[in-house]
């Protein structure tokens, strides 16, 4: 049944955006990520599930080398972004991570006021050429963050001002300000109340024409209802990946199958 | 199905009560197929009139279960093989409910039967009928409780059986009627319950699919056999000879 296309809300295209291929996260002894291999598909949104301490997280830092500022993380394989591998040595951290954006589980607004937060990255990556232009950045992502209205009017309050759910809007539009090509999110939603979580979904369905989306999270029901792709992870292995319809109607392993209908493995 | 159970434990027992149900309301419902047909043969009004008023309590049963599945959707919000059993039920009473309304009609039509002569050998043949309808239902059934889409697939197929016999009745029934109009009052009655039996069994065979659909997440292929030939039939044709 998951095969009828017009049940899987349409996957504009299916060009691959990051490939992964034996990729293995070491933090000292501890072997974190065992030899995944994954094709992630450009503007869609890709949902990593899994146990506490599965890897997905780890997996996630992975693809804008979150895992770098770790000393005893080591990583291994390779992680290509639109063909490019971005473990190679000429390739610029903070440049590569202009273009693959995060935002994390709580919402980590700087101590500055809501405008400020929105124009650093912008400004630090020089994409203003003026203050008009800067302005313009700062209205359009917080549009995209879908806050604009909300903050329009006190633009120059603090950024930790706002209630949790703004902030954590605030984080995601501070996060687009720098057109990532793709956003990663970790736990996006697990510090928002439901209407909070509503108005975070429905943004990332929206960010979906126009970047990859990578979403951590340890709701089922979100994975399901956000996402196209599914990838479940266990122990440090990609266990199952698929369409999202096909993982939560018909698993194909019996670890999947456990875990998202809450078995004892 | 994996056989290993929720670490929430009152959710198992929320998808075994509605299973359960299922099981009672498929066990009333064999009930009232060979009662049905057992009052036809037999011209006891009083047991046609249980199978009469028995077809509420599958009618409640199926109100029960469908209260029962909404409420697992919504506080459990299943997936998976959990979300296949919730769907499957819903489907399965359904079909249930549709065979005990065809139970139902024929013990009406057997009442009506009995304030006419009796057609030679007609019940005998259509009480046969249901008797391998009713044990397509407990294989099934059976298939079910124990995820066994094998037995299913077996059961599928045997719906073929139930079209023949009730191809080899559409004729019998013709030729009663061609012999002496008087009898085409109860052959129309007998074949309604014919049709009856007949439709039972589809229902019997979609209540199967759904046991392969919960065990294996895939549904059987389209084109099962089928062996219902009467609606291609010409008897008795006003045409022939006229030229």
């Amino acid at each position: 049944m998951y095969d009828n296309p017009n049940l899987e809300r349409k996957v504009a295209q299916q060009d691959t955006k990051i490939s992964a291929r034996n990729v293995q996260v070491f933090y000292g002894d501890t072997h974190a990520i065992k030899d995944v291999n994954i094709e992630i598909p450009s503007r869609t949104v890709t949902a990593f599930i899994g146990p506490s301490g599965c890897g997905k997280s780890t997996f996630l830092r992975c693809l804008n080398r979150m895992n770098d500022t770790i000393d005893i993380c080591r990583v291994e394989g390779d992680i290509d972004l639109d063909g490019e591998n971005i473990y190679d040595k000429r390739v610029d951290p903070v440049q590569l991570r202009a273009k693959v954006g995060m935002v994390f589980q709580k919402p980590n607004p700087f101590p500055k006021s809501i405008y400020d937060n929105i124009a650093y990255g912008p400004r630090i990556h020089g994409l203003a050429k003026n203050k008009a232009d800067l302005d313009e950045i700062v209205e359009k992502a917080l549009r995209r963050g879908a806050i604009w209205n909300e903050v329009k009017d006190r633009l120059h309050a603090p950024g930790t001002g706002l209630s949790g759910g703004q902030q954590q809007r605030l984080c995601i539009a501070r996060a687009v300000a720098t057109e990532p090509e793709v956003l990663l999110m970790d736990e996006p939603c697990s510090a928002l109340d439901p209407i909070a979580t509503s108005q975070v979904e429905e943004l990332i369905d929206e960010l979906r024409d126009q970047y990859s989306v990578v979403i951590v999270t340890h709701s089922m029901q979100q994975a399901a209802r956000v996402s196209q792709k599914t990838a479940f992870f266990h122990l440090g292995n990609l266990v199952e990946y698929g369409d999202t319809g096909q993982i939560f109607t018909n698993p194909q392993d019996s670890r999947t199958e456990s875990y998202i209908t809450g078995r004892i493995g | 199905m994996t056989d290993s159970q929720h670490i929430v434990s009152s959710y198992d027992r929320d998808l075994e009560g509605v299973q359960a149900l299922i099981i009672k309301m498929g066990g009333l419902v064999e009930t009232a197929i060979l009662d049905c047909a057992k009052a036809l043969e037999l011209r006891d009004e009083e047991l046609a009139e249980r199978v009469r008023k028995g077809d509420k309590a599958i009618d409640a049963l199926m109100e029960q279960i469908n209260e029962e599945t909404a409420f697992v959707i919504a506080r459990r919000a299943p997936a998976a093989s959990d979300l296949r059993v919730v769907l499957s039920v819903m489907k399965m009473s359904n079909n249930l409910e549709r065979i005990g309304d065809y139970a139902k009609n024929i013990a009406k039509r057997a009442g009506v039967l009995l304030q006419m002569t009796p057609i030679d050998g007609a019940s005998g043949a259509v009480r046969r009928m249901a008797r391998e309808v009713e044990l397509m239902l407990k294989d099934a059934l059976d298939a079910y409780i124990q995820r066994d889409p094998e037995l299913a697939q077996v059961v599928s197929n045997r719906d073929k059986e139930v079209d023949q016999m009730y191809n080899a009745l559409f004729r019998e029934f013709l030729t009663f009627m061609m012999e002496d109009p008087r009898n085409i009052t109860a052959c129309m009655h007998l074949h309604f319950i014919a049709k009856n039996i007949e439709r039972m069994g589809d229902h019997v065979t979609a209540l199967a699919e759904q046991v392969i659909y919960v065990s294996t997440g895939k549904m059987p292929e389209e084109d099962r056999p089928k062996a219902d030939s009467t609606p291609y039939e010409i008897h008795g044709d006003p045409m022939a000879g006229k030229d």
